[in-house]
């Protein structure tokens, strides 16, 4: 029994923690609320090679195990850093078959995002406001094309969540849906690890407030209507974790396990970040409540991402469907 | 990161295989959908169980060999805990005693006790149980009013404790007393080992709500205790109590094993009886379905990630409260879903054909969330340990404990 992120994955954790927290904070996510522009942005990104982790190195990527993507991605989510690393891993995943594209996503030189439903008129769709290449589902083929974007008025920036309508269309895989259905499932790992840095950070802002601010007399972290709050978040978050880690080695070590494992993470981090997020909130009172805390912008990735790439209805489902099917072996 | 056994490990797990197959005729076993056995009926058949196991070498395998244990890791320890548990070989009966009193035993026992109760306690010749809890103290154990009196080379003692799991079939039991009464609440207290078949203890079983009788309360009526009995110094109780509760955290908090049915078992069921309920309520069921699965999945691989630590050389710290907590959690959805997915017989405490295997479990449940530590007190212990917030402040905490009694 070794599950446990080794050396190396430790050693990206912490290079990409620096990075992130250089480059990136809940800052610029307040003000691309109000037009400013998302950090740390895709050049930055792929500079740092993140973009192109999963992405096989004849193609330019550095062709690791989506493990060491989505210990990154947990970084990048504790400062909602944009654009997401959901992209970039999806995108690897369809791309597959073709390292010309590929090295342009794992370079930054092209902005990709991956739609979902119609391609006549997509979902709203991570990253896809400032893409200019798409990558989407057609009658069972995968297809790339150029499209028109509609952005809707965000609720959280930093996703550069937009419908789209492709305007052109060429088919890189006839028959995808099995390739589409893995995409989608390491992107909701990915998404998952993402949403396990913003509910831990939240619980770590939390319990550093409560162990500072004072009401009736004593520090309110020792009331325990406050503590069980915080400890009930943090012992989420765990949980979250290991079911964040465990599909992401399913990816790579063990596929059939996947589905279940996948579905099982992104069920826990909508629900899990969720409660971390309004509990950090809560702990704050008023101050917590107003545009200048971060706690909102927290809040309002939490509520964004817990509809994206299948809400946690649609998660559980699958989770229960697999689990009746005997997904869970002997 | 793998989800194997190292070398070492598989070589182990194969040795403990071997074993329980070899002597599967001695041990009693549940039968299918059975998740404990009752030790009023069972007694002489759990104490068969464990010695054969115990001659087998798989008891006591953390114990030092000098007191007749295995010299062993942790990990080999939680190895043995899951190849019983899929062998269907119940809770041992001395559970509490190798969990709990005996450690507290090996810390702060005198020789003599040591060599005269450790050996005979694997072995199931004697059974042990822990007196902690008393009607007016549980969370606040050091709240405790049993009283023991010194008297010459004797001390006496006086008092009634309660939810004592296994006293009524018990020989020995580790008895917090408080001996000073002058003294603030944590100061005054000191353990002995009492012996339970001495004058003036009266053992009665209480019956729980599910209509079981796991547990009883226990009555000291000038009970003497010889001073050689004493465990660690008089006033010391506290501290000596603490090694048997840190004990009890890992042993309840344990990696690897589930709370309540596993997973699969509970997959099993809804796999069973999902198609029987009407479409609608399908969708709905699957929800419920869903959401435990996804609760017990996250207790077991965050359980792995303890069981690394051990596997690592590590010890298992006050983090280890998140597992029973997480896991009574888990067994709590799996329960109610559990209970839901037979339709109309879930308002009965079985089904038509006599299955009550999740209605029991609902009613056995709301003792996991109190036993060993409350799901409150587990936070509070989570939120103070490990998060470092603040405790609460405690006025009790040093006036002298007769004063605090009203």
């Amino acid at each position: 029994m070794n599950f446990d992120l080794d050396d190396d994955q430790r050693d990206i954790a912490a290079g990409a923690r620096d990075f992130f927290r250089g480059n990136a904070s809940p800052a610029a996510a307040r003000a691309g609320l109000e037009g400013g522009a998302l950090e740390p942005g895709r050049k930055a990104l792929a500079d740092m090679g993140f973009l192109g982790i999963t992405v096989p190195e004849q193609a330019g990527g550095s062709g690791r195990p989506l493990l060491d993507l989505a210990v990154v991605a947990e970084q990048g989510g504790a400062v909602l850093a944009a654009p997401s690393l959901v992209t970039a891993a999806r995108a690897a995943v369809l791309l597959a078959g073709e390292p010309e594209l590929a090295a342009r996503l794992a370079d930054g030189s092209t902005a990709f995002a991956v739609l979902d439903g119609p391609v006549e008129r997509s979902a709203p769709s991570v990253d896809a406001a400032d893409a200019t290449l798409f990558l989407g589902l057609d009658g069972g083929a995968l297809v790339v094309g150029e499209g028109e974007i509609v952005p809707g008025r965000p609720l959280d920036a930093t996703r550069g969540l937009a419908s789209v309508r492709l305007t052109s269309r060429r088919v890189l895989v006839e028959d995808a849906a099995e390739l589409w259905a893995r995409a989608r499932q390491v992107g909701a790992v990915v998404m998952a690890a993402e949403d396990l840095g913003g509910a831990d950070r939240c619980v770590q802002v939390g319990v550093a407030y409560a162990q500072e601010r004072e009401a009736f007399g004593r520090r309110i972290g020792s009331y325990q209507a406050v503590k069980h709050m915080l400890v009930d978040a943090w012992v989420g978050v765990e949980q979250l974790r290991s079911l964040v880690w465990w599909a992401a080695w399913a990816a790579d070590n063990n596929p059939a396990e996947l589905p279940l494992a996948a579905s099982a993470a992104k069920a826990c981090a909508a629900a899990t970040f969720e409660r971390a997020a309004s509990t950090l909130i809560q702990v704050h009172g008023g101050i917590g409540f107003t545009w200048e805390h971060d706690a909102h912008l927290f809040w309002r990735r939490a509520k964004v991402d817990r509809l994206l790439l299948g809400d946690e209805a649609e998660h559980l489902d699958a989770v229960a469907r697999l689990a009746v099917s005997g997904a869970l072996g002997a | 990161m793998d989800f194997d056994d190292s070398p070492d490990e598989a070589e182990y797990r194969a040795r403990v295989r071997a074993a329980l197959e070899q002597h599967a005729d001695e041990l009693l076993r549940l039968a299918p959908g059975q998740e404990a056995v009752d030790a009023r009926t069972h007694e002489a058949e759990m104490r068969r169980t464990q010695r054969v196991l115990h001659d087998a070498g798989l008891v006591g395998v953390t114990w030092p060999r000098e007191y007749g244990g295995q010299g062993g890791t942790l990990l080999q320890q939680a190895i043995v805990g899951q190849e019983l548990a899929r062998f269907r070989v119940p809770a041992l009966i001395n559970h509490i005693g190798m969990g709990m009193c005996g450690p507290t035993v090996i810390a702060h026992g005198s020789a003599d006790q040591r060599d005269r109760y450790l050996a005979r306690l694997l072995r199931a010749d004697d059974v042990w149980c822990q007196l902690f809890s008393e009607p007016a103290s549980g969370s606040d154990l050091a709240a405790l009013r049993t009283t023991a009196v010194r008297d010459g080379e004797d001390w006496v003692v006086n008092g009634q404790k309660v939810w004592t799991t296994l006293a009524h079939v018990s020989d020995y039991g580790i008895l917090l007393t408080r001996t000073d009464p002058e003294k603030p609440k944590h100061a005054g207290l000191t353990m002995f080992v009492v012996d339970m078949h001495a004058p003036g203890v009266t053992v009665r079983p209480l019956r729980q709500m599910g209509g079981q009788s796991d547990f009883n309360e226990v009555f000291f009526d000038d009970v003497r205790i010889p001073d050689s009995e004493r465990l660690g110094e008089p006033g010391e109780g506290w501290r000596v109590a603490l090694t048997t509760l840190m004990n009890e955290r890992v042993t309840i908090g344990g990696a690897g094993t589930a709370i309540g049915a596993p997973v699969e078992e509970f997959a099993e069921h809804a796999k069973a009886r999902l198609p029987q309920l009407d479409p609608e309520r399908q969708v709905l069921a699957r929800q419920a379905v869903g959401r435990a699965v996804v609760a017990a999945l996250g207790a077991r691989y965050t359980g792995y990630r303890r069981l690394t630590v051990l596997s690592q050389g590590g010890i298992p710290g006050p983090e280890a409260s998140a597992g029973k907590l997480a896991g009574t959690e888990a067994a709590h959805l799996m329960a109610d879903a559990g209970v839901r997915l037979l339709g109309d017989d879930a308002v009965y405490a079985a089904t038509a054909d006599g299955e009550d295997r999740w209605q029991r479990t609902q009613s056995w449940l709301p003792g996991i969330s109190i036993a060993g530590g409350t799901d409150q007190v587990l936070r509070n212990i989570l939120g103070e340990r490990v998060l470092g917030l603040p405790p609460e402040p405690r006025l009790d905490k040093t006036a002298p404990f007769s004063g605090g009694q009203r």
